[in-house]
C-alpha cells in the first residue's frame, strides 16, 4: 500500500520549541487523528507535511513527492486548512472560489455548490462578514472542492457550534468514503478523533508519545479499581500508566491490557472490583501526565 | 450628438426606447452642427468667434443659446444611460474595451488632426481673408510679432470625448467604490422631484463659470464641467431600466416647456444688459439659476418628448445617427474652411448660413459613404 | 531544490493582489482627477492645492501598496491560505514583487503622464520636468527600499519606519538637487536640459531602484520554505 506521507527522523527547531526526531507514516485512505495541548507541535508538523516548513534533520515525503523541494506538485494534491488561516474579508466567498478554481483544475463545482449549500454559506457574501464557524466551512469548501488526495487539517472543529461541528464531521466522513483519499487533522476534541480517525497520534512537547490503530488504543488501555494496600513496586510496573491511591482503593490506569493482569494484581493483595475501558481523552491525558510513550 | 455607443459592432437594438434615444442623440447631433454654423452670425459672439461673419442677426443669439443650453446636456444623458446600458451588456470590462475602441483611439488620432487643420485654416485665413472676423484681425497682429503668444493646446470640440472618458473614469470609480446607487435613489423620490432637483444638482456648475458656458477645452478637467454634465449623466446611467419613472412627466410636457421658453427669454433679457466685464465673470446667481432650471427641466422635456414621438424606426433618423460620430468629428475643420472662405463673399446672413451648413453636411455625409460606411472605420467612428 | 517558476499560478496572484488593489485605485484616480481640476484653476492657491495633492497620492500609493499587500496579508492571517496553494517561496517571491510593482507603477505612471501634461499645457516653464523627474525618481527608490525591506522584515514598525524616513527623505534631496544648476538653472526656462549631474543622479536613483528589487527577490526566492 502506498503512504499519503511518510516522515522519518524529523526534526525542527526554532527559539522557544523543538520538535524532535517524529517518525510517521499515514497509509493512503486513511485517517489520522493527532491529538496534543496547545504548543505540542501539531501545527509545525503540518507545516512540515505542507512543505510550508523546511526540516532541521530527517525526511519528509508527501504523496511520493520528497518535501519541501517539490512542494508546488505536492500541494497541487493537498487540501491544507489551518486555525489561523484567514480569508480576505473585503471579497466574497464567490470570489476565492473563483481563485482556487482556476489553480486547481480538479476542482468539482457541483460539488462546491452542494458544500456551499449543506453549508448554508452564501457566495456572494464578503467573508470579513463570516462568524467563526462559517469561516471554518469556506475554508474545508475551498479545500474539499479541489478533491484533494491528502487533507490535512488543522482543529478543523475548534470553537463551532453543536450544528456546524456535525456538518463539518459529516462532510469529512463523505471524504474518508473514497478509500483514495487520506486525512490527517488534528484537535482538542478527542470525541471527534474517536469518531473518524483510524489512526491516533499523541504529540507532546514536540515529541511523539504514541501513534497506532484507534482500535489498538481503545483496546489496550483500561481503568482498573482495585482495593487494598498497594505495594510500592506497583509504580515500576511497565504495563501501567498511573497508580493512585484513595485510602485503600487504588486506581490503576492500564496502557497495556492483559487478561492475565486481574490475577497479577490479586497476587500482590489487590482486590479488583471494576475494569472499565478508557475514552480517548483519558488515555491522552494519563499519557502526558505519565511523561512517556503511551 | 454622435452615436458612440450603439455602434456597428453591436448588435441592432430592438427595444423602442432605444431607437428613441438613438433618434434623440441624432438630432442632437445635427444641433450641434448648426449651433456651430450659427455661432458666425451671433452678435454676441461676434467679438470672439475666428468665423464671425460680417452680417449678424439678435434672432442668431435667440436661437443659439436655446440649442447651447439643452443639447450637451441632453447628449450627456443619454450617454449615461448607454453607459449602464453597455455595462448590463458586456461588464466593466467590456465598457472599458468598448470607450478605448470607440472613443479613446478615435480622440487620440482625430484630435491632432483637427489641431493641425483648424490651425492652418486659421492662420491662413489670418493671412490672406480681406475682411477678417475680429478675432482674425487680432491673430494677424500676434502672429506679426516676432514673440508669438503661446497658447496652450485644447481638446477643441472634441471635449466631449475626452469627458466621455472622464465620466467612463468616474463611473468605474463610483462602481468600485460602492457609490453607484446614489443617483438611483434619486429615481425612487419620484419623477416630480427629480425634476424639482436636477437644476439644484447643475446649478453648481453653472456659477462656477461664465456666460453663456464655454466648451470646457482645456487639457485639465474643469471643476464647473464636471458640475455641469456629470449630473446629467449620472441621471442617465441610473434611468437605465427605470425610465418609467419618467411617466409622470408626460403629462406635464408643454407647461415644462412653456417654462422653459418664459425662462428662456428672461435669460435673453438678462443677457441683453450684460456689461464688458461681465462676459469675463462667474455668472451671478440668479442667471445660473435661469440657466441651471432650463438646462435640467429642456433636457428632461426633450428626453419625455423623444420617447413618446420618436420611438419608431425612422430610416433617416437612423442614417442619421450611425453617421453621427462621423460627423461630428468632421464638422468642425471643414466648417471653418467654409466660413472663411465665405467671410469675403457677401451674402444675405441666413443664405451664408445655409451655405455653409449644407456644404459641411454634405461633405461629411459623403465622407462617412465613402470613407466609413462600408469600411473598417465603421467600427471604430461608424 | 526545483527553482522553476509556476507561471500560471503566479499571473493568478498577481491578478489577485491587483483585484485586492481596486478599491484603493479607485481612490487614488478620484483624488488625482480633483488634483488636476483644483491645477485646471489656474490659480496660484489652486496650483498649490493640486500639486500637493498629487504628491500626497503618490506617497500614499507608494506606501498602501506595500502595506496592504504584504504587511496586512500578514497581519490579517490571509498569508496562510495563499502559502497552502501550490506556490514555492520564489513563485512567491516573484508574484508579490511583480503584483506590488504594477499596483504600484500603474498609479505612478498616471500622475507622472498628468504631471507632464500639466507642466506642457499650462504657463509654467517646461525646465521643470527635471526637477520633477528627480522627484518621482526619488519616490520610485523610495518605494523599492520599503518593498524589499518589507518583503523581508515582518514587524510593522520597522517597516513603517522604512517607509516614512525613505518618503521624508524628498525633503534634503530637493534642497541637495535644487543646489545644482543643471536643476535650479533650468527649472525657470522652456527648455529641458538633461546635465551631467542630474543624469548620473537619474542612473544612481534607477540602478539602486533595481538593486534593491533584485536583492529582494533573490534573498526571499533562496528559501527552501516559508517557515
Amino acid at each position: 500500500m502506498n503512504a499519503a506521507f511518510a516522515i522519518a527522523g524529523v526534526s525542527k527547531r526554532y527559539p522557544q520549541f523543538a520538535l524532535q526526531d517524529i517518525t510517521l507514516t499515514l497509509p493512503e485512505g486513511q485517517v489520522m487523528g493527532l491529538v496534543g495541548v496547545n504548543g505540542a507541535g501539531k501545527s509545525t508538523l503540518l507545516r512540515l507535511l505542507t512543505g510550508l516548513a523546511a526540516p532541521d534533520a530527517g525526511q519528509v515525503e508527501v504523496l511520493g513527492q520528497r518535501l519541501p523541494e517539490a512542494q508546488v506538485a505536492a500541494k497541487r494534491r493537498i487540501g491544507f486548512a489551518s486555525e489561523d488561516m484567514r480569508l480576505y474579508r473585503g471579497q466574497t466567498l464567490a470570489w476565492h472560489i473563483e481563485l482556487v478554481r482556476r489553480i486547481y483544475p480538479e476542482w468539482d463545482s457541483a460539488y462546491a455548490a452542494s458544500l456551499m449549500r449543506r453549508f448554508d454559506l452564501r457566495a456572494d457574501q464578503p467573508t470579513g462578514g463570516f462568524s467563526h464557524g462559517q469561516r471554518v466551512k469556506a475554508l474545508l469548501l475551498l479545500c474539499l472542492a479541489r478533491r484533494p488526495q491528502l487533507l490535512l487539517l488543522d482543529e478543523p472543529t475548534t470553537g463551532l457550534d453543536p450544528v456546524a461541528r456535525a456538518e463539518v464531521l459529516e462532510s469529512l466522513a463523505e471524504v474518508l468514503r473514497d478509500e483514495r483519499r487520506s486525512v490527517l487533522f488534528s484537535s482538542h476534541n478527542t470525541h471527534d478523533v474517536e469518531q473518524l480517525a483510524d489512526t491516533i497520534t499523541f504529540l507532546h512537547g514536540g515529541r511523539l508519545l504514541a501513534s497506532a490503530d484507534k482500535e489498538r488504543f481503545l483496546g489496550d488501555w483500561r481503568r482498573v479499581l482495585c482495593l487494598g494496600d498497594a505495594p510500592d513496586a506497583l509504580s515500576t510496573w511497565p504495563e501501567l500508566a498511573q497508580v493512585r491511591n484513595a485510602g485503600r482503593q487504588i486506581e490503576l490506569k492500564v496502557r497495556r491490557w492483559d487478561d492475565a493482569l486481574p490475577e497479577r494484581l490479586a497476587h500482590v493483595g489487590l482486590d479488583v472490583q471494576r475494569i472499565d475501558p478508557m475514552g480517548l481523552e483519558d488515555i491522552f491525558v494519563t499519557t502526558v501526565r505519565a511523561g512517556g510513550a503511551a | 450628438m454622435p452615436n458612440l455607443d450603439t455602434g456597428a459592432a453591436v448588435a441592432a437594438p430592438t427595444d423602442a426606447r432605444i431607437h428613441a434615444l438613438d433618434h434623440l442623440r441624432a438630432l442632437a447631433m445635427l444641433a450641434g452642427v448648426l449651433f456651430h454654423a450659427a455661432l458666425a452670425y451671433s452678435p454676441l459672439m461676434h467679438a470672439f468667434w475666428p468665423t464671425a461673419y460680417r452680417a449678424s442677426s439678435p434672432w442668431v443669439d435667440a436661437l443659439a443659446w436655446l440649442l447651447h443650453l439643452v443639447r450637451m446636456p441632453l447628449f450627456f444623458l443619454v450617454a449615461g444611460y448607454f453607459t449602464t446600458w453597455l455595462i448590463e451588456r458586456r461588464g466593466m470590462t467590456g465598457l472599458m474595451q468598448h470607450r478605448v475602441r470607440r472613443i479613446l483611439v478615435p480622440f487620440l488620432l482625430a484630435w491632432p488632426l483637427v489641431h493641425v487643420a483648424m490651425s492652418a485654416a486659421t492662420r491662413q485665413a489670418a493671412h490672406t481673408v480681406q475682411n477678417p472676423s475680429p478675432f482674425l484681425s487680432m491673430l494677424r497682429e500676434w502672429l506679426a510679432l516676432p514673440d508669438s503668444p503661446w497658447m496652450p493646446p485644447g481638446t477643441g470640440h472634441l471635449w466631449f470625448l475626452y469627458y466621455l472618458l472622464l465620466f467612463t473614469a468616474l463611473v468605474w470609480i463610483a462602481r468600485t467604490l460602492g457609490w453607484s446607487g446614489l443617483f438611483i435613489r434619486l429615481l425612487r423620490l419620484g419623477a416630480a422631484r427629480v425634476a424639482l432637483l436636477l437644476p439644484l444638482l447643475v446649478l453648481p456648475g453653472f456659477l462656477l463659470t461664465t456666460t453663456p458656458h464655454p466648451a470646457p477645452e482645456s487639457l485639465l478637467p474643469q471643476f464647473w464641467a464636471v458640475a455641469l454634465y456629470g449630473p446629467f449623466f449620472a441621471l442617465g446611467a441610473a434611468l437605465h431600466g427605470r425610465l418609467d419613472t419618467l411617466q409622470r412627466l408626460r403629462r406635464w410636457l408643454w407647461p415644462m416647456l412653456a417654462t422653459c421658453l418664459l425662462l428662456y427669454l428672461a435669460f435673453l433679457f438678462q443677457l441683453s444688459r450684460f456689461g464688458n466685464e461681465d462676459w469675463m465673470r462667474h455668472a451671478p446667481w440668479s442667471t445660473a439659476l435661469l440657466q441651471a432650471c432650463i438646462a435640467g427641466w429642456g433636457t428632461l422635456a426633450i428626453l419625455v418628448a423623444g420617447l413618446r414621438w420618436l420611438a419608431r424606426p425612422n430610416a433617416w433618423l437612423a442614417y442619421l445617427s450611425r453617421s453621427a460620430y462621423w460627423t461630428y468629428l468632421l464638422h468642425l475643420p471643414v466648417l471653418f474652411a467654409v466660413q472663411y472662405a465665405l467671410l469675403d463673399v457677401a451674402l444675405a446672413w441666413p443664405i451664408a448660413f445655409l451655405v455653409a451648413s449644407g456644404i459641411t453636411l454634405a461633405v461629411c455625409l459623403l465622407s462617412y459613404e465613402l470613407l466609413v460606411r462600408r469600411t473598417r472605420l465603421r467600427h471604430w467612428v461608424g | 531544490m526545483n527553482r522553476e517558476l509556476n507561471w500560471p499560478t503566479i499571473r493568478l496572484l498577481i491578478v489577485k493582489d491587483w483585484q485586492l488593489f481596486q478599491k484603493q485605485l479607485a481612490a487614488y484616480l478620484l483624488a488625482a482627477f480633483v488634483a488636476l481640476a483644483f491645477l485646471g484653476l489656474a490659480k496660484p492657491w489652486a496650483f498649490y492645492i493640486g500639486s500637493l495633492l498629487l504628491i500626497i497620492i503618490l506617497v500614499a500609493v507608494a506606501c498602501f501598496a506595500i502595506s496592504t499587500s504584504l504587511l496586512t496579508e500578514r497581519k490579517e492571517q490571509t498569508l496562510a491560505f495563499v502559502m497552502s496553494l501550490p506556490v514555492s517561496p520564489l513563485d512567491f517571491t516573484v508574484a508579490k514583487l511583480v503584483g506590488n510593482l504594477a499596483t504600484f507603477l500603474v498609479p505612478f505612471v498616471i500622475i507622472g503622464l498628468c504631471t507632464a501634461l500639466v507642466i506642457f499645457s499650462t504657463p509654467l516653464p517646461n525646465g521643470l520636468m527635471v526637477l520633477t523627474t528627480l522627484v518621482f525618481a526619488h519616490i520610485l527608490l523610495a518605494y523599492c527600499v520599503s518593498l524589499a525591506v518589507a518583503m523581508r522584515i515582518e514587524s510593522e514598525g520597522w517597516n513603517t519606519f522604512v517607509m516614512i524616513a525613505s518618503m521624508v527623505m524628498i525633503n534634503p534631496f530637493l534642497m541637495a538637487i535644487g543646489q545644482l544648476h543643471g536643476v535650479s538653472g533650468v527649472a525657470r526656462g522652456d527648455a529641458i536640459t538633461w546635465s551631467g549631474p542630474v543624469l548620473a543622479i537619474l542612473s544612481a536613483q534607477l540602478v539602486l531602484s533595481l538593486s534593491c528589487l533584485a536583492f529582494a527577490a533573490w534573498w526571499n526566492g533562496r528559501k527552501p520554505a516559508f517557515y
